[in-house]
């Protein structure tokens, strides 16, 4: 039987379901660096830069990352150039790509969410938008606004005001009902949500004791943080209507597949990229086997069974 | 010093050495792209190959040397990546991202004053190999705690090279920042290319600057994508935080904010 991994986001047309995480994949650094041409075989489906604010960040104090046992603690603090760099530096070279680009986007301010899309409304060379209210390595207004359903609700809708495009809420799990929060991003008019951001974790240095971490705490990735994203994709998907981009730990073509069956219409891959930065060129022929395997020949057939 | 763009490519590599060298161990593997691509001063992203999950990252090594097709590695285990690192043998596989990174500035011909720490020597034996190649007048300190690093200075060869330890356990005893301006007497015009602890790189710094004469720094920090994509491994310079990996490793001793 021959399958197809064709996928559907809303209006975006996927030619299989693995994205990037935001902030793990560079292609514009990555393509200076290595000789493989990104821009002809691009390995994701579609392309989610680093988050942007409408002001540049110069991020944490060093040390910003520190591996654990199968995951890694960053805090990076959201460094950036600022959106109006991004449009003018980075837009133009990212319109090369053959996929739809999903710009990410966070704010200090809630205000900023809807300037921040209001900048990107015009810009034909971004499908979708992706709200960052959950990074836990920075204080937007005293506390992680994507812990907050209300706050969540204004900030998704002053998006929504700003731009007719695509638009994604990425939600963090450090909240006690991660379905309240996303029906909140549903009410205040995403199209979809997307899950999970890192958990908040920290560690100390064998030798010395104190923090490792220059912001002190930061957020947990990779292996470790699977079956957190899989309960949160499962509990999301069945209390939505919308698409559910699914992430959290996701390394082989097996992983995605749990994905999907969990309920995700897409998988972002973060962590594993730092393993192999061409992994998810691999990933979606796996995937085919594994469900050549299964008797699954399409999307339809797999997401959400679980 | 500007960031050279030579491609870097994902390599599964086999090891046809490892053996012990002092409390180090000399890991070699054919690598025939990345040894005919790497310059002084540039590292690598390595991992053992295969699926294991812990540990989950490839540590970043400095290139120790090159012969022919064969890359070489000096691995001191600090934690659980060097210590799987440290475990390889002959047979098994790495998974190799390089070269990345800068490099050291070979341009000019004045003297060069290298100067190393611990397992900061390791990438100072390709860039002495370079400097020799190119007629360039050398020395090479190399200042380690005790003997049973300081037994690496043998990868070093040439006659250029002397020996310090802290504990007076082999060569002469002390600090190898220490006799820097009583070389630099002898050296006019020279360049000191350094590689160590940052306690260590600070005190060259310094030096150099007192002696008046340029330096060049090759940093260390924890990484995750070593292609400047994940802003991780930034340190603090005169100009903001820079990438490590990708403006880096080797900076003007100057631009550190140690």
């Amino acid at each position: 039987m021959s399958v197809s991994l064709e996928t559907r986001l809303g209006p975006l047309q996927l030619r299989h379901p693995v994205i990037n995480a935001s902030g793990t994949f560079d292609v514009l650094e990555a393509d200076k660096v290595l000789e493989a041409d990104l821009f002809t075989d691009f390995p994701f489906a579609a392309y989610v830069p680093k988050t942007v604010t409408l002001q540049p960040r110069t991020g944490n104090r060093p040390h910003r990352l520190y591996e654990t046992a199968a995951g890694l603690l960053n805090s990076i603090g959201l460094a950036n150039k600022g959106i109006e760099n991004f449009i003018a530096d980075d837009l133009p070279r990212l319109a090369r790509l053959p996929v739809p680009v999903i710009a990410s986007v966070a704010g200090e301010k809630t205000e900023d969410y809807g300037r921040c899309c209001g900048l990107l409304e015009e810009r034909g060379e971004v499908a979708a938008i992706e709200l960052n209210v959950s990074c836990p390595n920075v204080e937007l207004e005293g506390r992680a606004l994507g812990c907050d359903p209300d706050r969540t609700r204004r900030a998704t809708s002053l998006a929504r005001e700003a731009t007719s495009k695509f638009l994604i809420v990425k939600l963090t799990p450090n909240v006690t009902d991660i379905a309240g929060l996303a029906l909140a991003a549903a009410d205040g008019g995403a199209d979809c949500v997307s899950l999970i951001n890192t958990v908040h974790g920290m560690a100390l240095d064998p030798w010395t004791l104190k923090p490792v971490l220059g912001h002190t705490t930061g957020g947990l990735s990779g292996p470790a943080v699977k079956p957190v994203a899989l309960r949160a994709v499962y509990l999301v998907s069945r209390a939505l209507d919308l698409p559910v981009i699914g992430m959290g730990g996701a390394t082989t073509a097996q992983d995605v597949l749990e994905f999907l069956a969990a309920g995700a219409s897409a998988v972002a891959i973060g962590t594993a990229n730092f393993r192999d930065p061409l992994l998810a060129s691999r990933l979606a022929g796996e995937l085919a086997d594994l469900m050549e395997l299964r008797g699954l020949g399409s999307m339809d057939e797999l997401v959400g069974i679980a | 010093m500007d960031a050279q763009v030579i491609p870097a490519s994902l390599y599964d590599c086999p090891v046809v050495e490892s053996r012990p060298v002092g409390i180090y161990r000399l890991v070699s593997f054919r690598a025939r792209e990345i040894a005919a691509l790497a310059r002084p001063g540039q590292f690598l992203m390595v991992r053992t190959s295969g699926q294991s999950l812990d540990p989950l990252l490839p540590r970043p090594l400095g290139v120790h040397d090159i012969d022919a097709d064969l890359v070489k590695v000096l691995i001191e285990t600090v934690g659980r990546g060097t210590a799987w690192l440290s475990g390889v043998r002959v047979g098994d596989r790495l998974s190799v991202l390089g070269p990345l990174g800068n490099g050291f500035d070979l341009a000019g011909d004045g003297p060069a004053l290298v100067v190393g720490g611990g397992i900061g020597a390791a990438p100072l034996a390709f860039l002495a190999r370079a400097l020799r190649e190119r007629d360039r007048e050398l020395r090479c300190l190399l200042g380690f705690r005790t003997r049973g690093q300081a037994v690496a200075a043998e990868l070093f060869g040439g006659h250029d090279t002397e020996i310090f330890t802290e504990d007076g356990s082999m060569g002469r005893q002390g600090l190898v920042s220490e006799p820097i301006p009583e070389c630099l007497d002898s050296m006019s015009g020279a360049t000191i290319f350094a590689c160590g602890p940052d306690p260590m790189l600070a005190a060259v710094t310094r030096t150099a600057r007192d002696c008046g004469v340029p330096a060049q720094v090759s940093m260390a920090a924890h990484m995750a994508c070593g292609v400047g994509a994940c802003q991780g491994c930034v340190i603090d310079t005169v100009d903001g935080f820079r990438r490590v990996c990708s403006e880096g490793p080797v900076f003007d001793s100057n631009a550190i904010k140690w």
